[in-house]
């Protein structure tokens, strides 16, 4: 029971007529990875916004380590951190500048700050380009920065949406490798992206979503055998059929 | 650290950018360019003109007659061409602005009080402010040549009575009062100089008010673009914070660009306008009237002022909600230049105390209208106006504030939006 860090019980939002969630529920354990997979309008990121804190909803409930989310989102921010798809950084400050004003809302004193940002130095790996204004990075770069961002204060959630978006193989892997090895050391993530195949690397569960409903959760391993499928889209495939 | 200093350095970093600072220095640039070119065109058109004179009467009356222009501060020229058309096309060659031609027998005839037509010669080379001082020399010239024929006739025909009190027998002496004051001095003289000293607090509280409410306008469009307004929602802070950091760091880079486009502004007025005179006797006068600001007077003044740009700065911020770009940003500026532009017109040409009820309680329910109307009623001692002005623009300051971290305190900030006829894809 304590391993739960993130509850989502039949959880609905509504867009004035329009239904984009319609009863959704899940359960992230502690240093799990547990991935969102769908095509574009399934309702991830509305699912990920909502235990961000950035969207209301509709109907149903979120604990996040038992605090009910619409009556503590701001104990919950500290707690977490949301990675946005496609998401930039501030263009005119430096990589490094960057960094330490995202830490300073969470550091509680000046160790804990340098520790923040010694760890995002670490995971961004180009530090002799963090003097540099983020305007001059690379998609790859910027991805990185936001990623070190969102994992330097080893929060007990990070909210990952689309983490390998439109960025090269190389980058993707780097990526998925920061990703992983910071599960390791007790965080729990939850991600989203409809790139199968990504997914079926990085997660240890996956909630498979189309229109707004969960179709199916489990271990990639044990749907694939399940559904007798060489991948997580041939079993996306046999649920949407 | 402190979180709200975090987030305010961040906000003022993001603003004063290079491309800022180039920009206000160009700009400030050139209005002193403007100032100098216009400066010179003025000196141009005060500075003493020259005449150019052929005298094809030499008589004693033509001589007495240019020796009179030249006391009169002309600077007179005499042409040594004997002949009417060589003299225009000697003036047309040699640039000369300016050619008088007295015709023969022009001393004859005046002496028996029957007059020949004098000749004025004027040459336009170009169309700027200079050039069109062309007439006024013209008529500065004639006119001194009439006051001086008609005041030697009168002398001749009325040796005891002086020609100026013929012309003009009753002369006015002027006196004005504002409210219980009275001075000695004219209207005009009054109004020319509390305008003078004014002009500028209606241009200054226009740039500030609509630069700060634009870098509000794009901070939160530029935030909204990049998806970096989504990250701050998420970090542990209070999001009246956001909207307040935002706010005083656009008023903080407001007041710095408009502090220095009112230097580059203030060097191009006063190369148009040349530095107003204000000689010992006009503040005297404006002393006597009391038309002057105490301490406490531009006190109220910065009161009202600043009052205004809070509540330029809380309306864009919601405008700014309604944003998804900087393009959607650029159209949303447009209702509140529309609130700003209607009181400062009619601060500049009208008065806004002198309009139909109806109209005035609606140019006053726009909190912008009471700065521009400030300055005047602080001058005139109408102080009521001013505080009641202030008050309102507090109040509305306090509900504009109040609704802004509302509609951030919800999810309304990153939902509502103001399309402009397209439609965008839905997120997931």
């Amino acid at each position: 029971m304590n391993d739960i860090i993130l509850r989502v019980e039949n959880l609905k939002k509504s867009y004035g007529r329009r239904e984009a969630l319609k009863g959704i529920s899940f359960e992230v354990k502690k240093g799990e990875i547990f991935a969102l997979i769908g095509p574009n309008g399934a309702g991830k990121t509305t699912t990920l916004r909502i235990v961000a804190t950035l969207l209301s909803y509709t109907e149903g409930r979120v604990e996040m380590m038992g605090l009910d989310l619409k009556k503590n989102p701001q104990k919950i921010r500290e707690a977490i951190t949301y990675l946005p798809e496609e998401a930039g950084a501030y263009k005119n400050l430096t990589g490094i500048d960057y960094l330490k004003f995202m830490a300073g809302f969470y550091a509680k004193d000046k160790q804990e700050f340098d520790e923040y940002v010694e760890r995002a130095v670490e995971i961004v790996g180009f530090k002799d380009r963090l003097k540099d204004k983020v305007g001059t990075y690379s998609k790859g770069m910027v991805r990185k920065l936001l990623l070190a961002r969102a994992l330097m204060t080893k929060p007990r959630l990070a909210i990952l949406d689309e983490p390998t978006s439109g960025l090269d193989v190389i980058n993707s892997l780097e990526i998925r490798e920061i990703i992983r090895s910071f599960v390791q050391e007790g965080i729990s993530v939850l991600l989203s992206s409809h790139n199968m195949l990504e997914i079926d690397f990085l997660s240890d569960r996956v909630a498979i979503i189309d229109k707004g409903k969960i179709l199916e959760i489990g271990e990639p391993e044990l749907l694939k055998q399940e559904y007798s499928a060489q991948n997580l889209e041939e079993v996306f495939r046999r649920l949407v059929q | 650290m402190n979180k709200f200093i975090n987030l305010l350095k961040k906000e003022i970093k993001e603003m004063i950018t290079f491309q800022i600072i180039i920009s206000l220095l160009f700009t400030t640039g050139l209005f002193y360019f403007l100032g100098v070119i216009a400066k010179s065109e003025m000196e141009k058109v005060t500075t003493e003109k020259d005449v150019y004179i052929v005298d094809l009467d030499s008589s004693q009356e033509s001589n007495v007659l240019i020796s009179n222009l030249s006391h009169a501060g002309f600077n007179v020229n005499l042409l040594e061409e004997k002949d009417k058309s060589m003299a225009v096309e000697y003036a047309n060659d040699n640039n000369i602005d300016l050619l008088i031609v007295i015709p023969e027998g022009f001393g004859e005839a005046a002496s028996q009080f029957k007059f020949k037509d004098i000749e004025a010669y004027t040459y336009i080379r170009s169309f700027s402010i200079s050039s069109s001082a062309g007439s006024a020399l013209v008529e500065g010239v004639i006119r001194e040549i009439n006051r001086y024929i008609s005041n030697n006739y009168l002398k001749e025909k009325l040796p005891d009575i002086d020609p100026e009190d013929l012309k003009n027998p009753i002369k006015s002496k002027d006196f004005v009062i504002v409210k219980n004051k009275m001075a000695a001095g004219s209207a005009a003289e009054v109004s020319s100089i509390v305008y003078s000293q004014s002009i500028f607090v209606p241009i200054i509280l226009m740039m500030i008010i609509l630069y700060s409410s634009q870098m509000v306008l794009s901070a939160i469009a530029l935030e909204k673009q990049d998806k970096t307004l989504e990250t701050l929602l998420t970090v542990p802070i209070s999001r009246n914070y956001i909207v307040i950091t935002k706010m005083a760091a656009s008023g903080l880079v407001g007041l710095i660009s408009a502090g220095v486009y009112m230097v580059g502004f203030r060097y191009y007025m006063s190369g148009l306008m040349g530095n107003i005179p204000s000689s010992g006797q006009a503040s005297q006068l404006i002393q006597q009237l009391g038309l002057q600001f105490s301490p406490n007077d531009f006190v109220l003044l910065g009161i009202s002022l600043f009052l205004a740009i809070l509540c330029a700065l809380g309306l864009a911020i919601i405008l700014g909600v309604m944003v998804e770009d900087l393009k959607s940003a650029q159209t949303m500026i447009l209702p509140l230049v529309f609130l700003i532009m209607i009181p400062y017109f009619i601060s500049m040409f009208s008065d806004i105390n002198s309009l139909s009820l109806p109209i005035k309680i609606l140019i006053m329910l726009i909190p912008f209208s009471h700065p521009f109307i400030a300055s005047q009623n602080i001058i005139l001692g109408n102080y009521n106006i001013v505080f009641y002005g202030i008050i309102y623009m507090f109040v509305v300051f306090v509900i504009l504030i109040f609704t802004a971290g509302r509609i951030f305190s919800t999810d309304r900030v990153l939902t509502v939006k103001l399309r402009f006829g397209r439609k965008r894809p839905t997120n997931d």
